[in-house]
C-alpha cells in the first residue's frame, strides 16, 4: 500500500496558491488509482474513507447549527429549491443518500403532504354529489392517507449522523413514509429500479468513488427516475471567487472551532469544496453513468449548483 | 420465492413503524444510549420491499431471533442496531462455521 504523503499544502493554508492548485491538480490525476485526496492531503482511498467518516462523526451533533452559521442559514433556501425542483407528487418513492440528519427527508415529507391536501380538497370540490358509500368510505383514516403512499429512504454511511437524523424526526413528530438505512453510496443495499428519485444534498462531495455512487444511482433509479444533487461547485466570478476563498478559508474553520470545537474538520470542509469537479465535468461524469437530459442550475453566482439527469 | 417470505414476515413484524413518534416516548433521551432496553428495535417493515444484500444485490431473510437480515447464498447476516440495518459490508458477519469470504468485523 503506498504511503500516504502530506502534501506541503498544509503550511500554505492561507486561501492561495496557483502552485498550490496545480500540485492538487497532479494529485487529482491519480484518484482512479489507489491514492486520492482528503481536502488538500494525499492519502489512500481507504484512508479517505477513515478520515471522512471520522469527519462526520465528529460534527454529527452540530452539523445543523454549523450549517446555518456557516451559510448564514441559506442552505435551507437550496435545499428547499431542491425540492421545488424535484416537485414529488404524492406516491412518490425517494431515496436520499447521504442524507444523515435528515433535512431533504423532512421537506419532501413536508411538500407531499401539502400536496396531497390540495389534491383532497380539489377531489372534494368537484365532487359535490357523494353517494352515500363515498361519504362513508371518507370517513376511513386509509383513503385520507396524509401521505398518498409517498415513501422516502434516508441511506447514510455514517451511523452517527443517522442517529442524529432519527432523533431529529421524533422530535418534529416524522414516522410515516420515512426510514432510515446504513449504506455506503458506492454499493447501495437496494435493489434494481426501485425508486422515483434518488437525491444526494452535500454528499457526493465525500464519496471516494464518485463514478461507482453515480453508476449505483443509476441502477437503483426506476426508467423515467430522477438524479438530483446539490452540491458545493466553482465560482466563475472572479472578485465573487475571492471573497468567497476568503470567507471560506479565514471564517469557517473558525467558526468550526468556536461552534464545535473542531477546526480539522471544517478545514477537510471547505478544502473538499475547492478539490471538487465543477459543474460541467460533474456533469461529464453524470453522463458517463448513463443518465440523460443532464443539465445543472447554479444557486447564487455557482457557490451551489443542482444536477439533474433522468433514466431513460 | 424469498422474497415473499419476507415479506410475510415483515407483515408479522412487532412494533409498527410509527411508535417512533409515540406520547410515551421521552423525546428528549439519547437513544440507544445507556437507555438499557433489553428488546432489540425490528425495522421498519416496508423496507424490506428495497433492501438486497449491497454484495450481490440478492434478497435477504429477516431473522426475528437475532434480528439480522441474512443472505443465505453468502452466509452473511447484516445487524440491524437501533430499527437501522446496516447494511455495509464490513459490518457483516458470517453465519457459518467456514473461514470468512467476505468482511466480519464486528460493528
Amino acid at each position: 500500500m503506498a504511503a500516504a504523503g502530506l502534501c506541503p499544502c498544509r503550511a500554505l493554508l492561507s486561501g492561495r496558491g496557483g502552485a498550490l492548485r496545480a500540485l492538487c491538480g497532479a494529485v487529482r490525476g491519480l484518484a482512479a488509482g489507489p491514492e486520492t485526496h482528503f481536502g488538500f492531503q494525499t492519502v489512500t482511498e481507504a484512508e479517505r474513507r477513515e478520515k471522512i467518516y471520522q469527519v462526520f462523526e465528529s460534527v454529527a451533533k452540530k452539523y445543523d447549527v454549523m450549517n446555518d452559521s456557516m451559510t448564514l442559514g441559506i442552505h435551507r433556501v437550496w435545499k428547499d429549491i431542491l425540492v421545488h425542483k424535484m416537485n414529488p407528487s404524492p406516491g412518490t418513492l425517494l431515496l436520499d443518500v447521504a442524507g444523515g440528519t435528515g433535512d431533504i427527508a423532512f421537506r419532501f415529507i413536508n411538500y407531499v403532504r401539502s400536496a396531497r391536501e390540495r389534491q383532497l380538497q380539489r377531489k372534494l370540490k368537484n365532487h359535490q354529489n357523494l353517494s352515500w358509500q363515498e361519504i362513508s368510505e371518507s370517513y376511513q383514516e386509509d383513503k385520507f392517507k396524509l401521505l398518498g403512499d409517498s415513501q422516502v429512504v434516508v441511506c447514510d454511511i455514517n451511523k452517527e449522523m443517522l442517529k442524529v437524523g432519527k432523533q431529529k424526526a421524533q422530535h418534529l413528530g416524522y414516522s410515516e413514509g420515512l426510514s432510515w438505512v446504513l449504506g455506503n453510496a458506492e454499493e447501495l443495499p437496494f435493489d434494481d429500479d426501485k425508486f422515483d428519485v434518488y437525491t444526494i444534498a452535500f454528499g457526493i462531495r465525500n464519496v471516494t468513488r464518485i463514478d461507482l455512487a453515480l453508476e449505483e444511482a443509476y441502477r437503483v433509479l426506476k426508467p423515467g427516475g430522477r438524479f438530483l444533487c446539490l452540491e458545493f461547485s466553482r465560482v466563475s466570478n472572479p472578485l465573487l471567487s475571492r471573497l468567497y476563498d476568503l470567507y471560506s478559508f479565514q471564517v469557517i474553520p473558525v467558526l468550526g472551532e468556536v461552534i464545535a470545537g473542531d477546526w480539522k474538520s471544517y478545514q477537510y470542509l471547505v478544502e473538499s469544496i475547492r478539490r471538487f469537479p465543477p459543474q460541467e465535468e460533474l456533469k461529464a461524469m453524470i453522463e458517463d453513468a448513463g443518465f440523460l437530459k443532464v443539465d445543472y442550475q447554479n444557486l447564487n453566482s455557482g457557490i451551489v449548483a443542482i444536477h439533474s439527469g433522468f433514466k431513460l | 420465492c424469498p422474497a415473499r417470505t419476507v415479506l410475510r414476515l415483515a407483515t408479522a413484524l412487532p412494533g409498527p413503524p410509527g411508535r417512533a413518534a409515540g406520547p410515551g416516548q421521552d423525546r428528549h433521551s439519547d437513544h440507544g444510549q445507556g437507555q438499557g432496553s433489553a428488546r432489540p428495535q425490528p425495522l421498519d417493515p416496508s423496507l424490506l420491499r428495497f433492501l438486497v444484500c449491497p454484495l450481490s444485490k440478492r434478497p435477504l431473510r429477516y431473522e426475528e431471533a437475532t434480528n439480522e437480515l441474512i443472505n443465505e447464498e453468502l452466509g452473511i447476516a447484516y445487524p440491524i442496531i437501533d430499527g437501522i440495518p446496516n447494511m455495509v459490508p464490513e459490518a457483516a458477519r458470517t453465519t457459518q462455521k467456514k473461514p470468512p469470504a467476505e468482511g466480519s468485523k464486528q460493528p
